[in-house]
């Protein structure tokens, strides 16, 4: 080793640290007070009580628990296989050949990511349940009284989950997909092999880093998912680890805390435990590095008389992701009160939801505080996992530390992450609990992992040789970040910022506790309305609130696709 | 003859200076209230049917005083005020509900204070400790999609429900509040006793009850949309609002009904107490009764009928059994074992 890059390793060691600070401060307390509140009871007036192993004891004798973990186990799998399937395949078809309408399939990622679970589950339920319009087309063409679908069963949880993460998977994947390196699948192709042997033996491969970490962001995010197994597997009966949580912390008064964090802790062991096998897996992955210091430019497949079936990809991807479901909401927007679609109905059609919506300004501010905690919270956690990510890619000292810190969050339920903070900021005398400042903490914490996924996934595609090259130059680390790295990352980057953004924008089962009268998000206003009975005006603010999502969702994407195509020269 | 007429006089005059003097505390609370400028007041209310009119009059009649609110159930409400209360930061002015009020009270999180509008109400529409008042009741009991139930056919006592013909038709809600399954539980074991209520709901049980995951005005809006015929444990004032609307509903006088009150109190250390004590002495007068009345809600005040009398026992012809608050809270808690024992 060189004695300047000797050198600059101690460089990276004060930085390094003051990262590692930051964010233990960060991601520990939440643990801490988790471990803690499975261990102690909880008194009538919140305050702890005594030691107790109870909570532990109840959690070995529950008999749900191994149904539960098992249900927990198949719906994950089942929404990954479902959400990869649906989503890796489109971005294929969008990012690498010449099929057509690809426009659809940003508008359908853009719009599906600005809107809320909450407006989508209900939509969905709405489409599938008893009463919807496809059972009701079965039975108007069977003659039959029963169901063709029982949306209410692990299938329809499955099914709604998987579009639910659909949209990500193509935004993750397409990013992927965009910036490797073509060479190697050209180099194939020149060699005589057929395009499906060039996707199975190349592309595939190549883009295996991203897909295994994208099939682990979806299991997790389905095992610790609420709304869905909340509103379609609680009517089913069809019991996941997360409904006990979720029913001891809404349910009781006072909250059963300690039922709830141990729960929690069990959730935290075997999401550790899958984390462990990821990081083994991706040990190897600078063999997947294709951003090198040479040049390129991404060409795509031409599919001949396959375009037609990748056409077709897209279109039906558009239609089930996007259109039935806005169909759904804006028929329901119309009515005075839930019915399914007849002609009956249309003689109810009235505009009084909308009235609703638009004149109170209280639906303004709620609008203006989502953006803004969006917007902060996106903006801090890709600030701390860019530089972090770096450290984690280069493997600098202490990159392991940081990796696991950043991704620590990842274990936490939404709905228990929100506790946990609650309970922090209730005992520390920082005075943040109730105003906007405690939810953007918590986002930041939420969504490290997510940040940290985009910015290390981006940093391992560029090759260390750029900044050995800065660093011959004799360039700082921190101009090598600012002036290499921190361009080729910008598409990743600002993927990421924009994906934090939407999720904090939509995200329910963190701030539903958090969330006062000071600092209300939308989505828990719509979880409000949907327990209210208010369905027909959550439908009308829904689409109000999608079409605002939708343009500041195209603004960034737009921005993120230029910015990416600068920094590669193009 | 004179007695008499004196006797009248001093009435008279008493009742000028008692209305007087009520004028006088209004308008001194409002002098202070209007210094606090806002409240907040976490409500249990449906916001379109109730809060948003309450607040419309309120604001109305006293210009000056926003009214933020923020609606959960019972015990969303609770956790709200429980945590505010040990962050020592209290945010909310008012809380109402049915079965929270007694656990904030073992909290201390409820200020010890008497409406003065609460006097024209009987002895039960008050807290015997002096922490809350009743500014309306409900009646628990099925309702039915009317158009997949005629109403000749819908079942008319509990052991009706038990008949295997409504079996996976019903739905309720699994929150533990008296308006859904916990609710329904208690009435059987407060009516039927514990052995034979407990009979009764192992039988109840094998009817594949669906747990609808959300307020009781939720549960009867998917009976009102066809996904269950018949929803449990409803109010059955939310029947008559959407069928004002053309709501296909109707509910059952299942007998006994469930019946229980609405509380409102001023939670202790409250930012804006005066404008709190403002708000509920506003909910307890006739002109706020008659708000909630013309809402279609069941007003507590003896001189403010509902809009439709029939949905009360008297009116209605129809057994009520009604539970305080102090035993819902002490209850609860078995109600709800039952339920994931039994149904879950």
């Amino acid at each position: 080793m060189p004695g300047w890059f000797r050198a600059r390793q101690t460089e990276y060691a004060v930085p390094g640290v003051l990262l590692a600070v930051i964010i233990a401060l960060l991601v520990l307390p939440p643990i801490w007070f988790l471990v803690q509140g499975s261990l102690y009871t909880t008194n009538a007036d919140f305050s702890r009580g005594e030691l107790t192993l109870e909570y532990y004891d109840r959690l070995i004798r529950e008999p749900k628990l191994f149904t539960s973990s098992l249900n927990s186990t198949v719906f994950a799998v089942g929404s990954s296989v479902v959400a990869l399937l649906f989503g890796a395949v489109l971005a294929w078809v969008v990012e690498r050949t010449n099929a057509a309408f690809k426009w659809l399939a940003y508008l359908t990622t853009i719009i599906s990511l600005g809107t809320p679970f909450i407006l989508y589950v209900g939509a969905w339920l709405f489409l599938l349940g008893k009463a919807g319009p496809i059972n009701d087309l079965y039975r108007l063409l069977t003659g039959s009284s029963g169901v063709l679908i029982n949306v209410y069963s692990m299938s329809g949880m499955i099914l709604v989950e998987g579009f639910l993460w659909s949209p990500l998977v193509f935004l993750l994947l397409s990013a992927t997909f965009r910036t490797s390196n073509p060479e190697y699948e050209e180099a194939a192709r020149i060699c005589g092999a057929s395009v499906w042997d060039t996707i199975r033996r190349i592309t595939l491969k190549l883009a295996m880093p991203a897909v295994l970490a994208l099939a682990l962001l979806v299991f997790i995010r389905a095992i610790e998912a609420f709304e869905v197994p909340a509103l379609v597997g609680l009517p089913g009966k069809i019991n996941v680890l997360t409904t006990d949580i979720y029913l001891d912390l809404s349910d009781v008064v006072p909250p059963d805390f300690g039922h709830a964090s141990s729960f929690s802790v069990f959730l935290l062991v075997v999401v550790g435990i899958l984390l462990a096998f990821y990081s083994r897996l991706s040990k190897s992955a600078d063999r997947y590095q294709t951003v090198t210091g040479k040049g390129f430019r991404a060409r795509m497949f031409d599919l001949g008389r396959g375009r037609h079936i990748a056409t077709a990809v897209i279109l039906v991807n558009f239609f089930v992701i996007l259109v039935l479901p806005l169909l759904a909401l804006l028929w329901a927007s119309f009515l005075p009160f839930f019915q399914p679609v007849r002609l009956r109905g249309l003689s109810l059609l009235t505009l009084e939801n909308y009235r609703a919506v638009l004149n109170a300004d209280y639906y303004l501010g709620l609008l203006w505080n989502t953006l803004f905690v969006a917007a902060v919270s996106a903006t801090a956690a890709m600030a701390i996992t860019l530089v972090a990510g770096w450290f984690a890619a280069r493997r600098k000292p202490g990159a392991w530390i940081l990796d696991q810190l950043a991704t620590m969050p990842l274990i936490f339920p939404g709905i228990v992450l929100g506790v946990a903070v609650m309970q922090i900021y209730l005992q520390v005398p920082i005075p943040i609990y109730g105003t906007v400042w405690i939810l953007i903490i918590a986002f930041v914490i939420r969504y490290l992992p997510y940040g940290m996924r985009y910015s290390y996934a981006g940093m391992l595609q560029i090759h260390q040789e750029l900044e050995e090259a800065a660093g011959v130059c004799g360039a700082t680390p921190m101009t090598t970040l600012r002036r290499i790295i921190a361009p080729l990352l910008a598409p990743a980057v600002l993927s990421g910022w924009l994906f934090i953004f939407l999720l904090a924008a939509r995200v329910l089962s963190l701030p539903i506790l958090l969330a006062g009268p000071d600092s209300q998000m939308v989505a828990v206003e719509m979880f409000d309305l949907w327990n209210n009975g208010q369905s027909t005006e959550l439908a009308a603010l829904g689409l109000v609130w999608t079409a605002v999502m939708t343009v500041i969702a195209s603004l960034f994407y737009y921005t993120a696709r230029q910015t990416g195509a600068t920094a590669y020269g193009n | 003859m004179r007695s008499l007429l004196r006797a009248v006089a001093l009435g008279l005059g008493l009742m000028l200076t008692a209305t007087a003097a009520f004028a006088d505390y209004e308008s001194e609370l409002y002098a202070k209230a209007k210094k606090e400028g806002e409240l907040v007041w976490y409500t249990t209310l449906i916001v379109k049917q109730a809060v948003r009119p309450l607040v419309a009059a309120f604001q109305k009649k006293y210009p000056g005083i926003k009214v933020r609110y923020s609606r959960a159930n019972s015990s969303g409400t609770a956790t709200k005020v429980l945590s505010e209360g040990k962050a020592n930061r209290i945010i909310g002015d008012v809380f109402d509900g049915t079965s929270n009020a007694e656990a904030l009270k073992d909290a201390n999180l409820v200020e010890k204070w008497t409406p003065r509008g609460s006097s024209a109400y009987p002895s039960q529409y008050r807290d015997p400790d002096g922490f809350w008042s009743a500014t309306h009741q409900y009646f628990l009991t099925p309702g039915i999609n009317t158009s997949l139930i005629p109403k000749a056919e819908a079942p008319k006592t509990y052991d009706d429900l038990l008949d295997p013909k409504w079996k996976g038709k019903m739905a309720w809600s699994p929150r533990s509040t008296t308006s859904g399954a916990a609710g329904f539980i208690g009435n059987m074991l407060i009516s039927r006793g514990e052995e034979k209520g407990m009979a009764y709901l192992r039988q109840l049980a094998k009817q594949e009850i669906i747990p609808v995951s959300a307020s009781a005005r939720k549960v009867l809006d998917q009976a009102i949309a066809g996904e269950y015929p018949m929803a449990l444990q409803i109010f059955n004032h939310h029947t008559v609002i959407s069928g004002r609307k053309g709501a296909p509903v109707d509910w059952i006088p299942m007998e006994p009904v469930t019946n229980i009150i609405a509380a409102i109190g001023v939670i202790k250390g409250a930012p804006h107490p005066n404008a709190g004590k403002l708000l509920i002495e506003f909910m307890l007068s006739k002109e706020g009764q008659k708000v909630l009345q013309k809402a279609n809600y069941l007003p507590a005040h003896p001189d403010v009928p509902a809009l439709v009398p029939t949905l009360k026992p008297k009116e209605g012809k129809f057994k009520a059994n009604t539970m305080g608050l102090k035993m819902v809270h002490r209850e609860l808690k078995k109600w709800k074992k039952i339920h994931s024992d039994l149904f879950l």
